[in-house]
């Protein structure tokens, strides 16, 4: 250790050791010399003698420095030294390389910063990896043992309908005859709920959850205590346990917040206890300002869904999701097989048609460990994709770079033929060279850092735009740090280690008598790695542009589709009535009063309301047939229709809806004040409704049936026939729609109800007016989500906007990139032949023999590049299919106008040096040489 | 090109330190006073070239077996004077010590008698 420092310190004082041993050795010679004067020689001879003593004084000097030692670290020092100073002598290639890289670096660091925040982080609680979320899936869409619920069903592409929502008698099943589980939990999430803290409202969301959710993840409570099993059950004093930043935001402290009180929906609760700061909850997609019983549904939401407590009862009612942690040596395959084969025993149970009882689903389980996985299955795929675009990008950066590399190692062939000649290793200056381009990579890096720290801002604003709200805070930690430094390491060793290796094969005689020597010569060299690196570059341009040309014309065909309304100049806002302490009847006439006051402001040109906007917040669904005739075939049951054209949806409207919304109506009348209470139950049906279920027939005067065969089905009289118009996505086709009257209250009661303002002019401008109706009408009732119907459309497409401008801006920084990859080749390729076509114009060569010389070459490499990039664009892009609409993954006219692009571009690229080469005059190239 | 040739320089390196460091045990000295001192005690055989001594002797100061400081020489000449640390004395002890053991075993080895070992 002293000897570290002893060296550390000689390297400080460098300069110093350097004099003295010049001096230690001068005196040693001086010595030597008057020994030999002593022994009678002259003085010259005496002086010539002690030289031939002493031999080389640079060798012993050389091996007496290796001995101060460090030797590695010091080389590293003079590399990296002279890699600065060889940067700073080439600005121009030092900024063009350190910016490429930058760029390519800084956005694979921002999107890996998002990868690392969906995908890698685990649950903050006691052994995530013992965590297993319970699902189900069934091939069957139709004619299963799942007659409704609540929650997500998606259609899986390796198993089907999946969804992980159980009916709550499952739960009592499980926990009777599970064994693999050392504890079983069920949560769901509350919705928006009414939170009044000494007497202040707001609006937030929490999670219901089982006695045993805390106990199961494992977490301690950073005050008071959590939730039991006692604490879930119908009856018991309703509790709730705050999330950490709640607990701080509202009562000051975590302390302070244990044994206060708090109105849910006008119900009181007491604070028992406060999770830890950390913790989320289990999905990540949604962040739990508080945790209250499953079973104080009941007081909160007594008439969601049904009435609440026969859903505790109701085993074809799916609801409750379900996580349990798997015993000390137990697998996740072991406790599969069980919960399997009881999950199918117990479904067989509450089928009630044969067809459900073949139909069975099956249980499955994943990984909870990172909780469950709402977000990474709907932003996986897209940040994968990006990953990938940006490591092409990056991958053009660093054939570009090492492009840039070659020509300069050519270029610099003398200096380290110079190098090679006083005896350097050629190790040695492999390592050199290497230093300098992991220096100029590092500096690419640094930027890359900071281009991250943008972009990830940048692109965090744009995915919390979506309105589906992006809970993920990517922040660049350490592990994102690392990643990026990694990057700058592997991609400087990468694209520097070619033109290092090339550069040592150098013949050192050729190479310094001057000239064009000194390159080894081959007899035939079919190809050149500078070739191949443009080719590449060219090649995943190719790729980037048909892939950007994919999304850009999905947006488009989005923007184009027919919504059937007119989103302009229409605000939307939301009420919750329910949760302000309202009740039915009297709710539904205190909505509607409401109307009437909206419509009275100075702008509106009409204002109507709904149970739920048009688009962006998913649909209501059930079953609706015409009296006396079955759903059609293969039509879902009840609710979860899956996305099927033929399932049913509701929309229940106020007064005016369709003339708010424009939606023309063919046939009949809109609904209107004369449709409320207790008058005759009436509809309006769309055209794919009257399609699908009345064939020809005019719908117009027809009775259809609300639930069927329900113990209580509602038959209405179709009073009008309104043209097709959105309602939940955009992609899909025209749905199945039945309206009914809102202030008829004949559908689920309705809890919140959006209203839609069309104004002469600014819809915005209403906000103020609005609030103040609100606010005298009832002071416990805030406004939310209050915005325009084209802001609205627009967060619907928000994801696929973010591609279509991300991989446009990045298809393009790949092409520049490769762009300034061919210039610098061909220049350097036609200064390298100025002689040979010296020769060639003196022989008589015209200039567009010459021009055709050089762009010949770039044609070859091009087309070899685009044929390339065509056929792996045309192998990928069935991976992106997914994201696409209105477009064909192996769309030929956009990889039509992606080719030209790269034509157009690379021809630029190429034509000046090659106009370059056919100015060249003949006397001035010979004179060269 | 290689400018070591680690075998010579490892044998030549375990003699050179420990003579150098019997030399300067008895005091003081420079580089030159140390090469010349080596060559008359052993009799002429040791001759310590300059191109190993200096590198030796920096060597052996990164080691912290022996320290320097300039000082004037008897001629009133700025010289680098190296002198023992307590380092250094020790691993002169136990380098001897060895150096003993070692050529007490050779000589038993050269000097036994020819017929026994057959």
């Amino acid at each position: 250790m002293t000897s570290l420092f002893r060296k550390l310190g000689w390297l400080l004082r460098r300069r110093s050791r350097e004099e003295d041993l010049q001096a230690e050795l001068r005196f040693h010679m001086e010595e030597t010399a008057e020994e030999h004067r002593l022994k009678g020689a002259s003085l010259q001879d005496a002086e010539h003698a002690a030289r031939r003593d002493l031999g080389s004084i640079a060798l012993v000097k050389e091996n007496t420095r290796a001995t101060w030692s460090w030797n590695w670290f010091e080389q590293f020092l003079q590399d990296f030294r002279y890699a600065v100073r060889t940067l700073i002598h080439n600005p121009v290639f030092t900024i063009m390389a350190a910016l490429s890289l930058a760029l390519g670096i800084g956005a694979n660091t921002a999107i890996y910063s998002f990868l690392d925040a969906l995908l890698l982080r685990s649950l903050p609680v006691f052994e995530p990896q013992r965590l297993a979320v319970l699902n189900w899936h069934n091939r069957w869409d139709h004619d299963t043992v799942f007659h409704g619920g609540s929650g997500n069903v998606y259609d899986d592409a390796k198993y089907g309908f999946t969804a992980r929502i159980f009916p709550y008698p499952a739960l009592e099943d499980f926990e009777k005859s599970q064994t693999v589980f050392s504890s079983l939990f069920a949560y769901l999430p509350t919705r928006n709920l009414n939170l009044t803290i000494h007497g202040q409202a707001e609006i937030d969301a929490g999670q219901y959850v089982s006695g045993d959710y805390f106990r199961g993840l494992g977490l301690n409570p950073a005050a008071g205590r959590f939730l039991t099993p006692q604490d879930d059950r119908a009856g018991a004093p309703p509790v709730l346990v705050s999330s950490f930043g709640f607990s701080r935001a509202r009562f000051g402290s975590a302390t302070a917040a244990v044994g206060q009180s708090i109105l849910v929906n006008n119900i009181p609760f007491t604070v028992i206890g406060v999770a830890p700061p950390d913790f989320f909850g289990v999905d990540p997609a949604v962040a739990a300002e508080f945790y209250i019983p499953i079973h104080t549904n009941l007081l909160v939401d007594p008439n969601r869904f049904g009435e609440a407590r026969r859903r505790y009862l109701n085993g074809n009612d799916y609801w409750i999701e379900l996580m349990g942690r798997l015993r000390p040596g137990v697998s996740m395959t072991q406790a599969q097989s069980q919960l399997a084969i009881i999950f199918h025993t117990w479904a067989e149970t509450t089928a009630t048609t044969d067809a459900e009882r073949t139909q069975l689903p099956e249980l499955h389980l994943t990984n909870g460990g990172n909780g469950i996985d709402t977000l990474r299955r709907k932003y996986s795929q897209p940040f994968y994709l990006l990953f990938a675009m940006v490591g092409f990008v990056l991958a053009v950066a660093c054939a570009n770079i090492a492009n840039l590399l070659l020509a300069r190692a050519s270029a610099r062939r003398r200096e380290i033929a110079v190098r090679v000649g006083l005896g350097a290793g050629r190790w040695r200056i492999i390592r050199q060279l290497l230093t300098e381009s992991v220096v100029l990579a590092l500096l690419g890096g640094v930027l890359g850092v900071l281009f991250a720290l943008g972009g990830v801002g940048f692109l965090t604003a744009r995915l919390a735009n979506s309105g589906q709200g992006f809970p993920l805070r990517a922040d660049l930690n350490w592990h994102v740090f690392g990643i990026a430094l990694a990057l700058s390491v592997g991609t400087g060793l990468l694209f520097g280690l070619a033109p290092a290796l090339q550069a040592i094969r150098v013949d050192v005689v050729p190479a310094l008598k001057g000239g064009r020597g000194g390159e080894r010569r081959r007899r035939f060299v079919p190809f050149r790695l500078s070739h191949a690196l443009v080719i590449a570059q060219i090649g995943l341009s190719m790729l980037l542009l048909a892939g950007a040309g994919l999304f850009v014309r999905t947006l488009s065909n989005l923007r184009a589709v027919n919504l059937g309304f007119n989103r302009e100049n229409v605000l939307l806002f939301k009420l919750n009535a329910r949760q302000a302490g309202h009740r039915d009847p009297e709710m539904t006439r205190f909505y509607g009063d409401l109307q009437q006051r909206f419509s009275g402001i100075l702008g509106v040109r009409n204002a109507t309301l709904s149970n739920s906007p048009l688009v962006g917040e998913g649909t209501w669904n059930a079953p609706v047939v015409p009296l006396g005739k079955p759903a059609p075939e293969r039509a879902p049951n009840g609710h979860g229709s899956f996305g099927s054209t033929l399932g049913t949806h509701i929309l229940t409207v106020g007064p005016e809806f369709f003339t708010t919304m424009q939606i023309p109506l063919v046939a009949g009348r809109e609904f209107d004040e004369r449709d409320r209470g207790d008058s005759v139950p009436v509809a309006i049906v769309n055209e794919a409704w009257a399609r699908v279920n009345l064939g020809n027939e005019n719908p117009l005067g027809q009775t259809i049936v609300l639930d069927p065969d329900s113990k209580t089905p509602l038959k209405m009289e179709v009073i009008g026939v309104a043209k097709n118009a959105r309602y939940g996505d955009l992609k899909s086709e025209y749905p199945a729609v039945v309206y009914m009257a809102f202030l008829q209250n004949l559908y689920r009661p309705p809890e919140e109800a959006t209203y839609a303002l069309r104004s002469s002019g600014d819809p915005l401008a209403l906000a103020a007016a609005v609030r103040e109706i609100v606010h005298q009408a009832d002071p416990r009732l805030p406004v939310t989500g209050m915005k325009t119907q084209s802001a609205m459309v627009d967060e619907t497409m928000s994801a696929e906007m973010m591609f279509a401008t991300l991989c446009t801006g990045f298809a393009l920084l790949a092409l520049t990139i490769a762009c300034v990859g061919l210039y610098g080749t061909i220049a350097y390729t036609v200064a390298r032949r100025t002689s040979e076509i010296g020769i060639r114009v003196a022989l008589g060569a015209r200039r567009t023999q010459v021009l055709w010389l050089v762009m010949r070459q770039v044609a070859t490499m091009a087309s070899i590049g685009m044929v390339l990039g065509v056929l792996a664009a045309f192998g990928l892009s069935r991976l992106i299919a997914s994201l696409l609409y209105g477009v064909q993954a192996n769309d030929p006219m956009t990889i039509g106008i992606a080719m030209g692009t790269l034509l157009v571009a690379v021809a630029a690229a190429s034509y000046l040096p090659a106009r370059g080469a056919a100015r060249i005059e003949p006397m001035v190239a010979l004179r060269q040489e | 090109m290689e400018e070591k040739q680690p075998s010579r320089i490892e044998f030549l390196q375990g003699t050179l330190d420990i003579l150098i460091l019997r030399t300067l045990s008895s005091g003081r000295a420079h580089g030159h006073a140390i090469a010349k001192h080596i060559r008359s005690t052993s009799g002429d055989v040791f001759q310590v070239e300059t191109g190993s001594l200096y590198p030796a002797l920096h060597r052996l100061e990164a080691k912290g077996w022996i320290a320097a400081s300039w000082d004037l020489s008897d001629k009133g000449k700025r010289a680098r004077y190296y002198r023992l640390t307590a380092l250094g004395k020790k691993h002169l002890t136990t380098e001897q010590t060895r150096w003993h053991a070692f050529s007490r075993a050779m000589g038993l080895v050269l000097n036994a008698a020819p017929e026994e070992a057959q």
